[in-house]
């Protein structure tokens, strides 16, 4: 298990080189000059030159990619023009607002989907199933940021229950937090919800074929104790895998959530660098996010690991 | 030896009710693009002022937005956008996903390459990737298609290779090969067609996460030009009048999500009909 | 029994300690303000952002502020300057005992220093240093400009509020040179920065060593008192958003709001709606260096093809409120400078005159190049209206919409555009339209607009400036180095908690405001 684990995290470095070289291939497919995008209509022929050769873009493609790779394994994404600061400093104040509501759309995808996909699963062909099934299949369809603005007007419009937007941090007003997080985490949660709950079904219906359920069934165990003692515990493996894969949709779709909700994340920062034509802070806001998908895959197959014994890697 | 065998392949696809529902709203998708001179009541791009942000009518079935364009007029034709990127994005991650995926499969030095990169690209969060490539190439319908295509084709490579890789050691390869023939060859005759029902799978689920992303990019103002009627440019324009007129977002965004139901059921049934192994969340 | 007029007179005292309650100002509380972004610095000097404009007026000062009436009153000097017989010497005394943020006195060594780095940023700052021969301290307390030639704009460009000559200290106004934005935040205004957290929010505290005027507030200078402990800027891209967050109570001040939310807002009794008056005229400035809107006779069938009412309407959200039909170059609100004049070509939807002219010019329906943005939503929508009443005449328009920040370094570029669209906001003096110069994109090179505006520049008599303003209005409608369409006005809203805020300035000022709550 050593050696798997030890091979599985080593696996990460060439998915890590390609993740930088497409974001270092990024700035050079805008049309023209990058650096008078960069630096903008206000740029000096002197500072454009300066740039120029901090950027290393008189020199050949690939030393620039190697020099590019070493600044990025220094931890130095650049400096953002427009916002005056590096930009890693830049990335590091939107983290927050963005891993919290990833998380909390994480929760409520797990907390709608796992129970329904089991429940659906246990009892294949009953209502349950398919009217669960079916809220799932039209789930998995409707867009996301659709979604959001219906709830807006729904719930924060004409209900007036929750605010259309805005944030407030969890370590300053947790009430305040809680009230501004949770239409953007339902509305981005739901989606994968509904993914969630058709991969549990189908992992429920494959382990209730097993033998040792039929097994335990043979011996007179109740419907009930055979769902919850056996199958549940088994089902749950490969849900696990699902989450490392909605966990990067979600930070995908929280770009667009941070959007609608006017929440200050990595979503709102590269966006608006894109209208500021701040190249550097869009090229970390993508090595980042990619890394955390990166990060956490590694974390749910070492988990994988770690929960299904029965697994074994030689 | 082919006939019956098609035959029952068609009649399994005819008797699957999924299928038969995608297809349905799929058509009707299509037939509102092809016909949409005439399914529409007004053109889309004709503003009218004093008519703007009215509800719902006998006039205008949804409404106007904000410029007094008719809703169900912009909707109409907003599908034929919806269906181009959909479409071309397709085929062109299909086209690249086999030539990427038959290289990987059959080249195992090349396999190794390939793969990395496959899996770094794949490491973006898609829309992410989208967003970023879209600020460098700028608005346009060309650049979406371009930017989905480069998105999306990972994921059909890795398909295609895993059905090489399935089928490369099976008998019959590897009697192909006994008899001389040229790995081309080998690729077209024996082993392409196998790639064709995952390939037909995997499309219909591309075609509807580009007709989403399609929207998504119009929706934060850097996918097609704004004044071009597609889906996610009226939900983007309804987004600032939500309060005042609740139809210009409503009905594109239920239009996206049919559209997106169609080619998920298509997708279901394809896959439970051609093969119950596929898994592609 | 309790005499009648007893009775009375207690009502009356409730009533008086009641009113006098709900008017006498509170100190305390933080004032949350939605604005639309993020300012790309908070140094006037540098730039003329309208966010960097209403930010830093909170925390510096010039010379000289406008009042009421957009004319120049004194603000860190002391009185009007002195000026000599020849009108060539400009001598300005300073306020004394006046307190930096960092406790420092100002005196005329922080002046000159800040003034020398306006002069060489600022678009003011650079067309008075123009006709500076020598701008020097005198004494501690006194500062004196030596001309070149005569001057009409000495004292209204260092009263400008945007892109304004803002005192710093000496130290700073050195540190930083002009084309690189100074990071410490040092003025003299009744607040101070605290703390900036990018797309978060600025805080601005109050200023507790603030000197100010006697007398009362007056427009964008007099005297000006923080009531309130904080001044949150919090930045809500989405005008959708911000409206929401005012009515719901997560912001007490929400400004650029469109006009279609009006009546909603008006409707809302926990929220004051303030029509913002003057806002923007609308204005699409034709490229006149290259392509084809150098042929004036286009530009004229440009003009003579519009219908404006309808496009005003569109902008406007449909509501009556929010636009103004006038042809003058400056606002109603500025009436030294507002112009009634009868007969011009503005508005005439003439379709005929539009195609002769058309045909005149030889056009045969080459594609004019319409840049346009949705980053201010007004631009795109009359852009697009425009187009569709430009094209029933016969011209054929290729829309290019993109980010604001793209268009900014296009419309630099003679090759790259025929026309764009923008907003003119208030100019205070009629040497500060830009679009009659030379120098911005457009390029107005027209000779005799450009005599008009030398003298217009060495006039310093008002009655011959204003003579020479209505030519210039003329002129203007002749030659069409730009279309000027009506008159939008903006919205902004408070929360009904806000009290004190002065709704009759173009941009928001939050001295003198206060929060009953």
């Amino acid at each position: 298990m050593t050696a798997y684990l030890v091979r599985r995290v080593l696996a990460v470095i060439p998915v890590m080189l390609v993740v930088v070289t497409v974001v270092f291939l990024l700035i050079h497919l805008i049309p023209g000059d990058p650096v008078a995008v960069i630096l903008g209509p206000d740029a000096t022929p002197s500072q454009i030159e300066a740039t120029r050769a901090q950027l290393g873009l008189d020199r050949p493609l690939y030393e620039q990619l190697g020099a590019f790779y070493v600044r990025v394994l220094r931890g130095d994404l650049g400096r953002s023009y427009f916002l005056n600061r590096p930009v890693t400093q830049a990335l590091w104040e939107r983290a927050e607002p963005t891993s919290l509501l990833t998380l909390s759309a994480l929760l409520v995808a797990i907390a709608i989907g796992v129970p329904s996909g089991l429940i659906a699963g246990a009892f294949p062909g009953s209502a349950w199933d398919r009217v669960l099934m079916l809220a799932a299949l039209f789930g998995v369809c409707i867009p996301g940021f659709w979604l959001s603005l219906n709830f807006i007007y729904f719930f924060a419009v004409r209900l007036g229950w929750l605010p259309a937007g805005g944030y407030a941090s969890v370590f300053v007003d947790p009430g305040a937090a809680l009230r501004y997080m949770v239409l953007p985490a339902v509305s981005l949660g739901f989606n994968q919800s509904a993914l969630i709950a058709r991969i549990a079904r189908s992992c429920m219906l494959e382990v209730l074929q097993q033998d040792y359920i039929r097994t335990a069934r043979a011996k007179g165990l109740s419907q009930g104790v055979v769902i919850v003692g056996h199958a549940f515990r088994n089902a749950m493996v490969p849900v696990v895998t699902v989450i490392g894969i909605t966990t990067a949709v979600l930070i995908g779709g929280a770009v667009v959530t941070e959007i609608v909700f006017n929440i200050p994340g990595l979503g709102r920062l590269i966006i608006s660098a894109i209208l500021r034509r701040d190249y550097p802070v869009v090229q970390g806001v993508v090595l980042v996010t990619a890394a955390a998908y990166v990060l956490v895959n590694l974390v749910v197959d070492v988990l994988y690991v770690l929960i299904d014994p029965r697994i074994r890697y030689d | 030896m082919t006939e019956p065998g098609r035959s029952t392949w068609l009649q399994r696809l005819a008797r699957n009710r999924s299928v038969v529902a995608g297809l349905a709203l799929l058509l009707a998708v299509v037939l509102a693009a092809a016909f949409a001179g005439v399914v529409a009541t007004h053109d889309p791009a004709r503003l009218d002022p004093p008519k703007r942000l009215l509800p719902p009518s006998v006039e205008h079935y949804l409404g106007t937005d904000e410029f007094g364009r008719d809703v169900w007029s912009l909707v109409v034709h907003g599908s034929r956008v919806s269906l181009l990127v959909g479409l071309t994005t397709m085929l062109l991650t299909s086209l690249g996903g086999v030539v990427i995926g038959l290289a990987a499969g059959y080249g195992r030095r090349l396999d190794l390459v390939l793969m990395r990169v496959m899996d770094g690209l794949m490491a973006f969060p898609a829309i992410l990737l989208a967003i970023a490539l879209m600020a460098a190439r700028g608005p346009g319908v060309g650049n979406v298609i371009f930017a989905l295509s480069v998105v999306y084709t990972p994921r059909t490579a890795m398909l295609i290779r895993s059905t090489v890789l399935g089928i490369r050691d099976l008998d019959y390869v590897h009697a192909a090969r006994a008899l001389g023939r040229r790995d081309l060859a080998i690729a077209a005759r024996h082993i392409l067609p196998n790639c064709v029902g995952p390939l037909l799978v995997q499309g219909s689920f591309i075609f509807a996460y580009a007709i989403l992303a399609e929207a998504i990019l119009g929706f934060l103002g850097v996918g097609v030009p704004p004044y071009v009627p597609s889906w996610g440019n009226v939900i983007a324009g309804g987004k600032n009048v939500i309060r005042e007129a609740f139809w210009v977002s409503l009905f594109p965004g239920l239009a996206l999500t049919l559209s997106g139901l169609g080619l998920n059921l298509l997708g279901d049934g394809l896959r439970d009909t051609l093969d119950p192994r596929l898994r592609v969340p | 029994m309790v005499p009648r007029s007893v009775v009375a007179l207690i009502a009356i005292l409730l009533l008086a300690s009641s009113v006098s309650d709900a008017q006498t100002p509170k100190r305390g509380g933080v004032l949350r303000i939605g604005n639309l972004g993020e300012p790309p610095s908070l140094d006037p000097h540098w730039g003329t952002q309208t966010i960097t404009e209403v930010l830093a007026n909170h925390v510096f000062e010039g010379l000289y502020a406008l009042d009421e009436g957009y004319r120049p009153i004194p603000m860190l000097a002391d009185g009007m300057p002195t000026v000599s017989k020849d009108g060539l010497t400009y001598g300005i005394k300073l306020r004394k005992g006046v307190k930096f943020h960092n406790g420092k006195e100002v005196t005329s060594d922080d002046v000159v220093a800040s003034l020398l780095r306006w002069g060489k940023r600022s678009v003011y700052g650079k067309s008075l240093f123009a006709q500076v021969a020598d701008f020097k301290a005198t004494d501690t307390y006194a500062v004196e400009f030596k001309l070149k030639e005569k001057s009409a704009i000495v004292v209204i460009s260092l009263a400008v509020p945007n892109n304004m000559g803002a005192i710093y200290p000496k130290e700073i106004a050195e540190k930083f040179p002009p084309d690189q934005r100074i990071t410490e935040w040092v003025g003299t205004g009744p607040f101070k920065i605290a703390e900036w957290k990018p797309d978060q929010y600025i805080r601005m505290v109050r200023f507790e060593d603030y000197t100010r005027l006697p007398g009362k507030q007056s427009g964008y200078g007099g005297a000006k008192i923080a009531y309130v402990d904080e001044l949150r800027w919090i930045p809500v891209p989405e005008a959708a958003s911000r409206a929401a967050q005012l009515e719901s109570g997560d912001l007490d001040v929400a400004d650029d709001l469109v006009a279609d939310g009006y009546d909603r807002l008006k409707a809302n009794a926990n929220v004051q709606p303030v029509i913002v008056k003057p806002y923007y005229w609308l204005v699409a400035v034709f490229n006149k260096k290259e392509g084809l809107m150098t042929n004036a006779k286009l530009r004229q069938a440009w003009q003579a093809a519009l219908d404006v009412e309808p496009i005003m309407k569109t902008v406007a959200g449909g509501k009556p409120e929010f636009y103004r039909m006038d042809s003058s170059l400056a606002f109603q609100e500025l009436p030294t400078w507002h112009t009634k004049i009868a007969g011009l070509p503005w508005n005439e939807r003439n379709r005929d005159k539009a195609r002769r002219l058309l045909k005149e010019a030889g056009y045969t329906g080459q594609p004019v190049r319409f840049m346009t943005t949705q980053e201010y939503k007004w631009m795109y929508d009359f852009a697009l209206v425009s187009k569709q009443q430009l094209e029933e005449v016969g011209f054929k328009v290729d829309l290019q919409v993109m980010d604001w920040s793209t268009l900014g370094q296009r419309r630099v570029q003679p090759k790259e555009y025929d026309v764009f669209t923008t907003g003119m906001g208030n100019f205070f003096d009629p040497t500060h339209h830009i679009y009659l110069t030379p120098t911005w994109p457009g390029w107005t090179e027209d000779e005799q607009i450009a005599t008009l505006m030398a003298q217009l520049a060495r006039e310093t008599e008002l009655k011959k400036r204003q003579e020479l303003w209505a030519q210039m209005t003329k002129l203007f409608y002749e030659k069409v180095p730009v279309a000027r369409y009506g008159d939008l006005f903006g919205l902004r809203a408070l929360r009904t908690t806000v009290k004190g805020f002065n709704d009759k300035t173009e941009r928001p000022r939050f001295w003198g405001v206060w929060l009953d709550r």
